[in-house]
């Protein structure tokens, strides 16, 4: 009995789901207000897809993205540090358990790789690296806004806009610098500028990596054929293994950079141990 | 200046902003608190582990300790023992020693009172024998029967025999 009401709804579930993508089919859409070129172009470039910010300036949207991630961020936080906080136990539970490993994972990494000077590095991979990984799977939300030209648009990740990979680039690139002269002085201006390609390549990889993304996601949902069953595959596995890689990368790569110029000079440590030697 | 990819100056400002709020709100929020929390209990359980290192060094330290008592209570035994052994030895040979004078002098003094009752038996003898002798030239001479040795020689007969003096 229980099998015969099981494949009634098997049936019953598969016809639903016919009739709905037939009906999809036949009814079609009122017709394209743009282009798929359009739409890619506008991906790239936000020629016409601007949003106004506060009626102040009209602004990219992944720049209203960036903000919109801030803010989910630091309310979860502040939440966070409210509730879950003061009542952390010395043996973890699983909610208290991700969060020591978030931590700890950014900070190991900036102490790994740069052992002789990690405090400033370890804050700054834990917050760019958040930034990333939320902000990249914060395009799975679909949150929709109007454009100032009046279409609507699903707001995307915010380092899909390239002023915002550019922003987070040379910021790495000024981070690692600030290694660099805290560690060796002049020294290590010299050695971060050897590096000069540095920002460019951090910036690019960006925003190239979480365009394509954006883009792949264009294309499928321009299509209404191509939006059934697809999405799932492009559209939540994708996004979160960009999101993982880029995470991963970005950090990686300014950790890596940052203890390479932020190393003391090995004549300079010899030095220094021949002076306390003779003060001794 | 008309930049490709209509990239914008204040726009990546405005990134940067966005990005240093965030960076600090995390930084006070999330990330100084937590890792506090994680020192806290990295410091609590190196505290416990260099308190029982420590219990674990006074019970080794306890432990030698007794060791060496222990060491030092079977040598005083094996200490006293042998005192007492010798003190049993000596008070032995002292108690063999005043036996064996005590048998000395007991066998010293029956000896002497041998020597003293043999001597007395012989003196006693030597005197009855003396005074029988007395007796009998005494009785010959006045007598006068025979010789006088032959009277005594009678006289002695009869007294062995019991016959009263002729």
């Amino acid at each position: 009995m229980k099998s015969k009401k099981k494949q009634v709804f098997i049936v019953l579930w598969i016809a639903v789901i016919v009739l709905l993508g037939v009906l999809a089919i036949v009814v079609g859409s009122p017709g394209k207000s743009e282009t798929v070129q359009e739409t890619m172009r506008d991906a790239v470039l936000h020629e016409t897809g601007q949003i106004s910010l506060f009626g102040l300036k009209n602004v990219n949207p992944g720049l209203i993205s960036g903000m919109v991630v801030t803010a989910i961020l630091l309310v979860a936080a502040a939440l966070i540090r409210i509730f879950a906080i003061p009542r952390f136990k010395m043996v973890p539970g699983r909610f208290q358990m991700l969060i020591e490993q978030a931590v700890g994972l950014f900070d190991n990494l900036a102490k790994n790789n740069s052992p002789w000077r990690h405090g400033f590095l370890g804050v700054y991979l834990f917050a760019v690296g958040t930034y990333i990984f939320v902000g990249t799977l914060f395009e799975l939300i679909g949150v929709q806004v109007i454009t100032v030209s009046g279409n609507p648009i699903t707001l995307p990740a915010p380092l899909s806009d390239v002023n915002g990979a550019i922003a987070i680039g040379c910021l790495s690139y000024l981070v690692i610098m600030s290694g660099g002269i805290a560690g060796n002085g002049v020294k290590g201006i010299g050695k971060t500028l050897k590096e000069f390609s540095l920002p460019i390549s951090m910036s690019f990889r960006l925003f190239g990596a979480l365009l394509s993304g954006l883009l792949v996601t264009e294309l499928v949902y321009y299509y209404v054929q191509l939006s059934v069953v697809l999405p799932v595959v492009i559209g939540v596995l994708f996004t979160l293994l960009h999101a993982l890689i880029q995470t991963y990368v970005l950090t990686m790569l300014t950790a890596l950079y940052y203890g390479e110029v932020s190393e003391p000079d090995h004549k300079e440590k010899v030095k220094k141990a021949k002076k306390a030697k003779k003060a001794a | 200046m008309n930049i490709p990819l209509n990239i914008d100056w204040q726009q990546i400002l405005l990134h940067l902003l966005n990005f240093a709020i965030l960076a600090g709100g995390l930084y006070l929020l999330l990330f100084k608190p937590v890792k506090a929390f994680m020192a806290k209990r990295e410091s609590y359980y190196q505290n416990m582990d260099n308190e029982a290192k420590q219990k674990l060094q006074e019970a080794e330290t306890l432990k030698v300790n007794y060791a060496q008592q222990l060491d030092g209570a079977a040598q005083e035994i094996a200490q006293k023992k042998a005192d007492a052994q010798k003190a049993i030895e000596a008070s032995r040979s002292e108690q063999l020693k005043m036996a064996k004078d005590e048998a000395d002098r007991i066998l010293e003094s029956a000896r002497a009172n041998s020597e003293r009752e043999h001597d007395k038996m012989l003196r006693d003898a030597q005197k009855e024998i003396s005074d029988l002798a007395i007796t009998a030239a005494e009785k010959l001479l006045l007598k006068g029967e025979g010789s006088p040795y032959e009277q005594f020689l009678n006289a002695a007969n009869a007294e062995k025999r019991g016959e009263p003096d002729a």
